[in-house]
C-alpha cells in the first residue's frame, strides 16, 4: 500500500539549504500537488522521494517502508516509484514501444499487449508504438513518458512539472489524460508545479511550498478559501486585500463594510482578504456599496473588473471577477455585494497588493 | 552519500589520469631546470634559437590565417551557396584528412623538388590542415538558424552585410577552435618540415635528441615549445570570446536558403577544384605512381606484418585513450567546475608536445622508476594514451552529453540498477561517440613515429616508421606502399567525419 | 510543438572538433624499425642495439643465426641517441651488443665504463689500427668522407684542394652538407682532432653561414645531382650504391677524394662492442667475432652496402679505391671527441 510520508526532511546543495524540515503526508491512492515558485525546493522534494537525492536529515517513508532516513537508503530502482519529468526524457535510441516496455521484465518486453494497453491508457493511438521519440509532439512525448512510468505498475508516480513545456490547449488535454490514467491505475501521485490552476484542478491535496517550507497542505477548496496567511492566499489565485479593524463576534470592519470572518480573527488592525469572485456587481444603486469601474480585463469566459470605492485620499481599489458576456465598461457606476465570509490576517506594513503570480518555471535541478 | 562517494572515485581516477599526462611535462621542466639559469640563458639567448622562433612564428603566421580563410570560404560555399555538387565537394574537402601530412609532404617533394624551405612548408601544412577549419565551420553553418540572417535583412542589411554581422560572429568559436588545432599541429609538426628542410622548434628538438638523447638542451627547447603551446591555448580562449552562441529560445529550425552564386559559380568551382587538386589529388596520385614501381619480392609479406603490428598498436592505443578519458569526461559532464575544467585542459598540454619529448620523458621515468615497464607494449600504449587523450576526451564528452543524467534517472526509477542502466541506456547512447574517439586515437597512433621509436618493444615496426625510413633514404618507391596503407586505413575516419557534419542538422 | 532537441547541437560540436585533430604531429627520425611481429623482447635472443644501416645489420644477424642457431633481435636507432640511451639505461640495459655507424657513439658508451673487453681473437681478426688500444670495441666497417660534385656545374680542376677551403667566401652558397647527422659529426670530430678547436670552430661558423643544409647524405647527394648546389660533403658509399642501382640520384655527379691526409679524407669507423651488463656475454662475443671474421666481413661486402671491410685480408668491393689509397688524416679514431663537436656546433648555431 503506497502512501508517502515525509518527516522533517531537510536537504541542501552544499551550504545552500533547499528544504527545511518538510513534513508531508500523501494518502494512498490520492494525488497531491506541491505548488511552489521557482527555487522553492519542489523538484528537490520530488527527487528525494524518487531516490535521486538523499536528504540531509529526516525520513522518507513510502508504503510503510522507510526509503531514506538515518542509516537507511533505498536506491531509486528498488523503490517502485514512477517518475515523469518536465521534458519527457524519453530514451532517444528506443522506439515508443521500447520506451514504454523499458521497465518491464525481459520476457514481457517482447509482448506488445502491455504497450498497447498503456498507449490506450494515456490516450495515444496504437500506431505511435513504432515511432521514434523525436517524431512525436511534445504532448505525445509526455504521454509516452507517463505510459513508461506506469508500465511496471508503480504504487507511486511522481510528476515533475510534466505539462509546463506544453502550450495551453495541449496542456489541458494532456493533464486530463494523465489524471484519467492515474485514476485508472489507482496509483498514488505527487505532482509538483508552479501553476495554481493545475494544482487546484488536478489534485486531491495541495501543498504550498515556499522557501523550502510547506506552508499549508489541504484539499483544493479548503486551501483556496482558507489560506493560512496572506502569502498562501496570493499564491493561490487572485486575492483582494483591504485594511480593516477586528470587531467583536467574528466580524471585521473595513471599507467594504462590516463582514463576517471565517476562522479565527486576530485582534486590532487586520488585512482583510477576499477572492474577487466574492464580489458581485449589481446595477448602480442596488448593491450594498457603490463603486466606479476603472478598468476591465476581458478574458472571454470571465472578466476582471477594477473598481474604485470612495474617492480622493480615501479611494480604495478592489477587483471583482464577473461572469457573463456583458461586463461593465470603464467609467460605469455599479453596485457591489459581498458574498460569503472573508479572511482576516494580522496587519502587515507591506500589505500585499493584488495576487501576482510567479510564472517563471523552476529549473529542474533546483 | 553514496552518489558522492562514487563521484569521488571517478574524481580520483580523473586526477590520476591528468597527473599521468602532466608527468612528461614535469620531467621536461625538471630536466630543463637542471641546466641552471645561466646555462639556460646562454643556450636559449642565441641567434639559432631566435631563428627557430622566427621560423616557427612565420609558419604559424602564414599557415593559420591561410587555413582559416580557405576553410571558412570553402565551408560557406558548400553549405550556404547554390554550389553545384555540394555533397561531393563536402566529401572531397574532408578527404585530405585521410592523407597524413608527411605523406603529403613526400608527394610534394617528389613532384616539385624545388619547392622546399618556407614556401613548401607553408603550402603543404596549409593544404593538409585546412580541413581542420573547414569541418567545424561547415558543421556550424549547417546547424545555424537562418532566422537571424533574415532578421538582419529585414532590418535593412544587404545579404553580404547580414552574413558579416550575424553569421560571422557566430562562427567565431568554430573558426578559433579550428585555428587552435592547426596551430598546435604546426607546433608539433616534424615530418613535413623535415622533408621541406624548414627548421622549427620541433625539428630542432628532434635534432638535439639525435645528437644527445636526453640532455638538458633538448628539454630547454621543449620548455620553450611548451610555452608556445600555452600561448596558443590562451590566444584561442581570447579569440573564442565570451559570447554565447547557443540558440536562444525554442523554435523549429528551418534549412537556410542557399545564396545564388550566379557569375561566381565558375570561379568558386575553380577555386575548390584547385584546392582539392593540390591537397588530395597530388598526394594520392603520387603515391599511386610510386606504388607502381614498388611491387617487388617480399613486399606483401613485409607490408602485412607491418600493417598488422600497426593495427594492433592502434587498437590498443585507442582503447587505452578511451578508458583513460572516461573519468575526466564523466566529471566534466556531470560535475563541471573550475577544477574539472583544469583537469581536462591539463591533458591538452602533453598532447601538444612532439611525440619525441613525451617519449623521452617516459623512457627516463621508466628507466629510473619503473624498470619492468621499459620497452614494453604497456608503456608504449601509455604514451599513446597521453599523446592522444584529448581526442578521446572530446568525443566522449559529446557522447555523454547525448546521455544526460536525466535518462539514467528515468531508467533507475523504472527499476534498473546501475549496471543495467549502463548497458541499456548509457552505452547505446554514447556508443557512437566512444567509437569515434576510439577511431580518432587509433588513426593518430597509426601515424605516430617518434614515441613509437623510443618506447616500443625491440622488434616493433610500424607503417609510419617504415615509411619514414624509406623516405629518409629518399627511396620514394619503397615508401609508397606504406603511405598507401596509411591512407586506406584513414578512409573510415573521413566517412565518420562526413556523417558528423551531416548530423549537425 | 516547440521542444528543445534532446541532445542539443551545442553538445555535439566538441565532437566535431575532436574529429579534426587528425593525423597529428608527425614526428620522426631517420632510421629504425625491424620487421618482427612480436611485441616483446624474445627471451633467449641476443639483443643487438644497432645504429648501423638496417640492411647490413640484418644481413649479419641472419647469417649469424643461420651459422650458430643463436636467435637475435635488433633494436634500431641513431648513433648518438642510441649511445646515450645505453648510458641512460646503464647496468640494466637490455642490450648485449652495440653496433654503430660511427665510432664516437661507441666512445660515449666506453667512457661510461659499460663495455666488456673484446675477445683477443676478435681483435686479431681486424686490420691493424682498427681496434682501440683499450680493447673495449672493434671496428666492423669503415667509410670515407668524399666531396660529391655535379659534373655539369663544376669541373674537376675547380674543386677545392681541402675541405677547409669550403669555408672561403668564394664557396658561399655553393656547397651542401647534412650537419644534423651523426656522419657529419664524426667528420667534424676528425677535423677537430686533426686541426684543433680554433680552425674547426671557424670552419663550422662558415658552414652555418655559407652552406645549404640537407636532411642527410642521400638528400645532399640528390641535391647535388639535381643541380641545387655544385658540391656536397658526404660519405662515399651512398654514391656507389646509387651508381650500382639506377643512378637516379647520382647520374650527374662524380666523387672527389681529398686524400693528402686532409680532414676531408677522414675515414670513419663503424664500431662494435659487447655490453658489460650483457646476460649473454658468450653469445655476444661470438657475434662480434663472427662480424669481424672473414666470413662476416664477406657478408658486409656482399650486402652491397659499399662500406669498407675492415677484416684482415678481406677485400672490399672492387669498385672502391682501397683503404690505403684514401690517404686519410692521421687521427686516432679512438679519442674522437663528439662532446666538443656538439658544443662547437651549438655555438655556431647549427644545432
Amino acid at each position: 500500500m503506497t502512501d508517502v510520508q515525509l518527516r522533517a526532511v531537510t536537504a541542501a546543495y552544499g551550504r545552500h539549504d533547499v528544504l527545511d524540515e518538510v513534513n508531508l503526508v500523501v494518502p494512498e491512492g490520492t494525488t497531491t500537488a506541491v505548488l511552489g515558485g521557482s527555487g522553492s525546493g519542489k523538484t528537490t522534494l520530488l527527487r528525494i522521494i524518487a531516490g535521486f537525492m538523499q536528504p540531509r536529515s529526516g525520513e522518507a517513508v513510502i508504503g510503510g517502508r522507510t526509503v531514506a532516513g538515518p542509516g537507511v537508503w533505498v536506491p531509486p530502482e528498488r523503490r517502485g516509484v514512477g517518475y515523469v519529468r518536465q521534458e519527457g526524457g524519453l530514451f532517444p535510441h528506443l522506439s515508443v514501444a521500447g520506451n514504454i516496455a523499458f521497465g518491464l521484465p525481459w520476457p514481457r518486453r517482447r509482448h506488445h499487449d502491455r504497450v498497447l494497453e498503456l498507449l490506450d491508457l494515456v490516450g495515444l493511438p496504437a500506431e505511435v508504438a513504432d515511432r521514434r521519440p523525436d517524431q512525436l509532439s511534445g504532448g505525445q512525448q509526455q504521454r509516452v513518458a507517463l505510459a513508461r512510468a506506469l508500465a511496471p505498475r508503480p504504487g507511486l508516480v511522481l510528476l515533475d512539472e510534466p505539462f509546463s513545456s506544453l502550450d495551453t490547449t495541449l496542456r489541458a488535454t494532456t493533464r486530463d489524460a494523465t489524471a484519467l490514467a492515474l485514476r485508472a491505475t489507482g496509483a498514488t501521485a505527487v505532482l509538483v508545479t508552479h501553476d495554481q490552476d493545475e494544482a487546484l484542478s488536478f489534485a486531491d491535496q495541495v501543498a504550498i511550498l515556499t522557501s523550502g517550507r510547506i506552508r499549508q497542505a489541504a484539499a483544493p477548496r479548503a486551501i483556496y478559501r482558507d489560506p493560512v496567511d496572506a502569502d498562501v492566499a496570493q499564491f493561490l489565485g487572485d486575492a483582494v486585500f483591504v485594511p480593516g479593524e477586528a470587531a467583536t463576534d467574528g466580524c471585521v470592519t473595513c471599507p467594504l463594510g462590516t463582514l463576517p470572518v471565517r476562522g479565527q480573527s486576530p485582534r486590532g488592525a487586520v488585512d482583510v482578504m477576499l477572492r474577487p469572485e466574492q464580489i458581485t456587481l449589481t446595477p448602480a444603486g442596488t448593491g450594498q456599496l457603490e463603486a466606479t469601474v476603472r478598468h476591465v480585463s476581458f478574458f472571454g469566459h470571465d472578466a476582471l473588473v477594477e473598481l474604485a470605492l470612495g474617492d480622493g485620499a480615501a479611494e480604495q481599489r478592489i477587483r471583482a471577477r464577473v461572469v457573463g458576456l456583458q461586463p461593465p465598461e470603464a467609467g460605469d457606476r455599479v453596485g457591489l455585494d459581498i458574498v460569503g465570509p472573508v479572511r482576516a490576517f494580522p496587519s502587515r506594513p507591506d500589505r500585499p497588493g493584488g495576487g501576482q503570480r510567479d510564472e517563471s518555471p523552476v529549473p529542474s535541478s533546483a | 552519500m553514496r552518489a558522492s562517494s562514487r563521484s569521488r572515485g571517478v574524481a580520483v581516477a580523473a586526477t590520476l589520469v591528468a597527473a599521468l599526462t602532466v608527468l612528461p611535462l614535469v620531467v621536461v621542466l625538471l630536466d630543463a631546470s637542471s641546466a641552471g639559469v645561466e646555462e639556460a640563458v646562454d643556450y636559449l639567448v642565441r641567434p639559432r634559437v631566435g631563428e627557430l622562433l622566427a621560423n616557427t612564428g612565420l609558419l604559424m603566421g602564414v599557415t593559420v590565417p591561410a587555413t582559416v580563410v580557405l576553410g571558412t570560404l570553402a565551408a560557406w560555399l558548400v553549405e550556404r551557396t547554390a554550389l553545384p555538387w555540394a555533397g561531393l565537394w563536402r566529401t572531397l574537402l574532408l578527404a585530405p584528412l585521410a592523407v597524413p601530412a608527411f605523406v603529403s609532404a613526400y608527394a610534394w617533394v617528389t613532384v616539385a623538388p624545388w619547392l622546399t624551405g618556407f614556401g613548401g612548408a607553408a603550402l603543404v601544412t596549409t593544404l593538409a590542415y585546412f580541413p581542420f577549419v573547414f569541418l567545424p565551420v561547415a558543421a556550424l553553418l549547417r546547424s545555424l538558424d537562418p532566422a537571424e540572417e533574415e532578421v538582419a535583412r529585414s532590418l535593412g542589411l544587404s545579404p553580404t552585410r547580414a552574413v558579416v554581422r550575424t553569421v560571422l560572429p557566430r562562427l567565431r568559436p568554430a573558426i578559433s577552435g579550428g585555428a587552435l588545432l592547426v596551430a598546435l599541429h604546426l607546433l608539433a609538426e616534424y615530418g613535413v618540415l623535415e622533408m621541406m628542410r624548414f627548421q622549427t622548434f620541433t625539428t630542432a628538438i628532434m635534432q638535439r635528441y639525435a645528437v644527445g638523447f636526453s640532455d638538458a638542451s633538448g628539454s630547454l627547447l621543449a620548455s620553450v615549445l611548451l610555452g608556445l603551446c600555452l600561448l596558443v591555448l590562451t590566444l584561442e580562449v581570447v579569440a573564442r570570446g565570451r559570447r554565447r552562441v547557443s540558440r536562444v529560445g525554442a523554435g523549429t529550425q528551418r534549412p537556410a536558403t542557399r545564396a545564388r552564386l550566379g557569375g561566381w559559380t565558375a570561379p568558386a568551382l575553380v577555386m575548390l577544384g584547385t584546392l582539392v587538386g593540390l591537397a588530395l589529388v597530388v598526394p594520392v596520385a603520387t603515391v599511386l605512381r610510386w606504388l607502381g614501381s614498388a611491387i617487388g619480392d617480399g613486399l606483401v609479406d613485409d607490408l602485412l606484418t607491418v600493417t598488422a603490428s600497426t593495427v594492433l598498436l592502434a587498437l590498443l592505443g585507442g582503447l587505452a585513450a578511451v578508458v583513460a578519458a572516461l573519468p575526466g569526461a564523466w566529471l566534466l559532464n556531470r560535475r563541471r567546475s573550475a577544477l574539472t575544467v583544469l583537469l581536462e585542459r591539463s591533458t591538452y598540454l602533453a598532447s601538444a608536445l612532439p611525440g619525441v619529448v613525451v617519449g623521452l620523458a617516459l623512457v627516463t621515468l621508466a628507466i629510473d622508476w619503473a624498470r619492468p615497464l621499459y620497452q614494453t607494449l604497456a608503456l608504449t600504449v601509455l604514451a599513446y594514451a597521453i599523446l592522444f587523450l584529448p581526442r578521446a576526451m572530446v568525443a566522449l564528452r559529446a557522447g555523454l552529453a547525448a546521455a544526460p543524467p536525466e535518462l539514467s534517472e528515468a531508467s533507475r526509477s523504472l527499476g534498473l540498477g546501475g549496471p543495467a542502466t549502463l548497458v541499456r541506456v548509457v552505452l547505446p547512447l554514447i556508443g557512437p561517440s566512444v567509437l569515434t574517439g576510439f577511431v580518432l586515437v587509433s588513426l593518430a597512433v597509426s601515424t605516430e613515429l617518434t614515441a613509437t621509436l623510443l618506447l616500443a618493444p625491440t622488434g616493433t615496426d610500424t607503417l609510419a616508421l617504415a615509411f619514414w625510413r624509406e623516405t629518409s633514404a629518399l627511396d620514394y618507391a619503397a615508401a609508397a606502399p606504406y603511405a598507401a596503407v596509411m591512407i586506406v586505413l584513414s578512409v573510415p575516419l573521413t566517412l565518420l567525419l562526413r556523417r558528423q557534419i551531416l548530423e549537425e542538422r | 510543438m516547440k521542444r528543445k532537441p534532446f541532445v542539443s547541437r551545442q553538445h555535439r560540436r566538441p565532437l566535431v572538433a575532436a574529429l579534426l585533430a587528425l593525423p597529428l604531429a608527425l614526428t620522426a627520425c631517420s632510421t629504425d624499425g625491424e620487421s618482427e611481429d612480436a611485441f616483446a623482447a624474445e627471451p633467449g635472443a641476443l639483443q643487438i642495439y644497432s645504429s648501423q644501416h638496417r640492411d647490413v645489420t640484418q644481413a649479419w644477424a641472419e647469417a649469424f643465426t643461420e651459422k650458430t642457431g643463436i636467435e637475435t633481435q635488433v633494436r634500431e636507432g641513431q648513433d648518438s641517441s642510441m649511445g646515450h640511451m645505453i648510458v641512460e639505461e646503464g647496468e640494466a640495459s637490455p642490450a648485449d651488443v652495440f653496433l654503430t655507424e660511427n665510432s664516437p657513439a661507441m666512445t660515449v658508451v666506453e667512457r661510461a665504463d659499460l663495455l666488456a673487453p673484446v675477445d683477443e681473437e676478435t681483435q686479431a681478426q681486424v686490420r691493424d689500427g682498427m681496434a682501440p688500444s683499450s680493447g673495449r670495441w672493434t671496428a666492423v666497417a669503415a667509410r670515407s668522407t668524399v666531396l660529391v660534385y655535379n659534373t655539369e656545374m663544376i669541373s674537376e680542376d675547380e674543386l677545392p684542394d681541402s675541405i677547409m677551403d669550403l669555408a672561403d667566401p668564394e664557396w658561399a652558397g655553393q656547397w651542401g652538407a647534412a650537419p644534423g647527422g651523426a656522419d657529419f659529426q664524426a667528420i667534424m670530430a676528425g677535423m677537430l682532432a686533426d686541426r684543433g678547436e680554433e680552425e674547426t670552430r671557424a670552419w663550422l661558423e662558415a658552414l652555418a653561414e655559407n652552406s645549404e643544409v640537407y636532411q642527410n647524405n642521400i638528400a645532399t647527394m640528390k641535391a647535388v645531382n639535381a643541380g641545387e648546389v655544385p658540391v656536397g660533403i658526404m660519405y662515399h658509399y651512398y654514391w656507389y650504391r646509387d651508381q650500382a642501382g639506377d643512378k637516379e640520384g647520382s647520374a650527374n655527379t662524380q666523387l672527389h677524394y681529398f686524400g693528402q691526409q686532409d680532414p676531408g679524407a677522414f675515414v670513419s669507423l663503424s664500431a662494435g662492442g659487447v655490453l658489460e651488463s650483457s646476460d649473454m656475454p658468450d653469445e655476444a662475443q661470438q657475434f662480434l667475432a663472427y662480424v669481424t671474421s672473414p666470413e662476416g666481413q664477406q657478408v658486409l661486402v656482399d650486402s652491397g652496402s659499399m662500406e669498407y671491410a675492415v677484416g684482415a685480408g678481406v677485400e672490399s668491393d672492387p669498385a672502391l679505391p682501397t683503404l690505403d689509397e684514401l690517404d686519410a688524416p692521421p687521427v686516432d679514431p679512438f679519442t674522437l671527441n663528439s662532446d666538443t663537436v656538439m658544443e662547437l656546433m651549438t655555438d655556431a648555431s647549427i644545432l
